[in-house]
């Protein structure tokens, strides 16, 4: 699964085309932990391209952020479809990661 | 020896009872055994070759004469499957002897070669049958770990089956049904029914993330925790409570589990539940229409430690079947990529509403195989029905 990246400020914006489910999730992981720097102060996962979150996929989105928390930097995610954000929205994962609509208010929330 | 021996090394035996092979082979492929690439061991007949091959393992292919004494060359190739199936051999034959070339390669002769040896084409023919043979090796590998794979996935998928209640206990106020179809790859769904004081009956429905070996592992933990929680708590707030707590101690992993867990009391008919970051179960009326169960802010268990999980109740006429399902069903995909959806599961029972809980049940599977088709399905499709009777 390809990543794209790039930067803002002090922070990350990250990107990816598809389904993210079982048979991607650790492609997905690996891809993400590798792009994050340890000068990262935020980060934004645009979902823009993304079709479809699994279970699996919703992990890594929190084992990434755990990665994050570490480094004292903010997570946050933007440009979800209707049916990601019903799935943020039901799993209560909204309550622990932000989300947007925009790239842009993404961004200023993770103050990049 | 065995310490630095270079995997490229390749044990050829060579078959023949002619003297001038053995030192000729040696001096012209001198070059290849120097660098290592090659070693060779000899017989001289079939019978010695069949010897070798059983006592050394290591031996990867067989360059043979035809003519022999004691055993020739084609009655060797029948006899090599038995000691060595992985061998593979190639055949020295006499220039222009066709009929003994298609006898050696009808035997399963790899390749052949004719005398007078030409050995600019024996390294060649050698290196594209060790080449044959590393690919045969890898594919058998790989094909061993698939093997394990299956296996491990076996296990995973009774442990899932193995967990679920079978049987429900008739009432005469209330009817449960619950079920649940695997996916291919086992996922990680589960629901259970608990006996509580006073006749009061728990209900859990729950979706574990990912799938295989640790999925189920994380359900059966998730599933011990709620059975013990649900003696002990005042109602199903505090019972998701204190199973979050514990789930989120060492969950380094970031495994989480959605669920419903409920309560029904049959002497009022009031359903008390809590969200635990779960798809809201759907109340389906007499009359066939639907609503879904408001929830309360809820959050998938082992994310966030400390969280406070509220309840609420409904009060469920006679008559009223109460859907506790997971987004299997929901986002059952069919041939053109569409999820079955909400909207769908309501029309079946807006159409025909449901006899009794098992009715329910078997129709939400029939929905989800019927939109599905011949659509391999990523998630198990589960579901627990109440129902209050008459």
């Amino acid at each position: 699964m390809n990543i794209s990246t790039d930067r803002q400020g002090g922070a990350l914006i990250a990107m990816a085309e598809g389904r993210v489910d079982g048979a991607n999730a650790l492609e997905f992981h690996e891809a993400l932990e590798a792009a994050i720097s340890p000068d990262d102060t935020g980060m934004v996962l645009d979902f823009e391209g993304i079709s479809y979150i699994s279970s699996a996929g919703l992990r890594v989105v929190l084992l990434v952020a755990k990665t994050l928390q570490k480094q004292n930097a903010k997570m946050a995610v933007c440009s979800l479809s209707d049916s990601i954000r019903e799935i943020f929205e039901i799993s209560g994962f909204d309550k622990i990661i932000p989300v947007h609509g925009s790239r842009a208010d993404a961004l200023a929330g993770v103050g990049g | 020896m065995t310490m630095t021996e270079s995997p490229q090394k390749h044990k050829i035996l060579v078959v023949d009872d002619e003297p001038d092979l053995e030192p000729l082979m040696l001096q012209r492929m001198r070059r290849y055994i120097r660098t290592g690439t090659y070693e060779f061991v000899f017989a001289h007949d079939g019978v010695e070759a069949l010897e070798a091959l059983d006592a050394d393992e290591s031996i990867d292919m067989v360059l043979s004469d035809i003519n022999m004494p004691k055993m020739d060359g084609l009655t060797l190739l029948e006899r090599i499957p038995d000691v060595a199936p992985d061998i593979r051999a190639v055949i020295i034959s006499a220039y222009g002897d066709m009929k003994n070339i298609r006898i050696a390669m009808n035997r399963g002769a790899f390749d052949f070669v004719t005398k007078p040896v030409d050995f600019d084409d024996l390294k060649f023919t050698i290196d594209r049958t060790l080449q044959h043979i590393r690919e045969w090796k890898e594919a058998l590998s790989a094909r061993d770990k698939l093997v394990v794979l299956q296996n491990e996935l076996n296990v995973a998928s009774m442990m899932q089956q193995s967990i679920l209640p079978n049987k429900f206990a008739r009432n005469d106020n209330y009817k449960l049904f619950g079920t649940m179809q695997p996916a291919r790859n086992v996922g990680g769904d589960f629901f259970d029914v608990i006996g509580l004081s006073d006749n009061r009956v728990g209900l859990a429905i729950a979706d574990v993330s990912g799938k295989g070996v640790p999925a189920a592992l994380f359900m059966m933990s998730s599933r011990t925790l709620l059975k013990g929680a649900a003696m002990r708590a005042d109602g199903p707030g505090e019972a998701l409570t204190e199973v979050n707590d514990v789930l989120n101690e060492d969950n380094d992993a970031c495994m989480f589990v959605t669920m419903i867990y409920a309560v029904y009391d049959p002497t009022t008919g009031v359903l008390t539940y809590a969200d635990g970051g779960h798809d809201p179960p759907l109340v389906i009326h007499a009359d066939g229409t639907s609503t879904q169960l408001p929830v309360t802010d809820g959050l998938a268990l082992g994310v966030l430690p400390g969280f406070d999980f509220l309840q609420q109740s409904y009060e469920l006429a006679p008559g009223e079947t109460v859907v506790l399902y997971t987004d299997g069903v929901t986002e059952a995909i069919n041939a053109e990529e569409e999820q079955l959806g909400l909207a769908r599961l309501r029309e079946a029972f807006e159409a025909d509403p449901p006899g009794d809980a098992e009715d329910a049940g078997h129709r939400v599977i029939d929905l989800v195989n019927d939109f599905a088709g011949d659509v391999p399905q990523f998630d198990d499709t589960t579901c627990l029905v109440l129902r209050r009777e008459n």
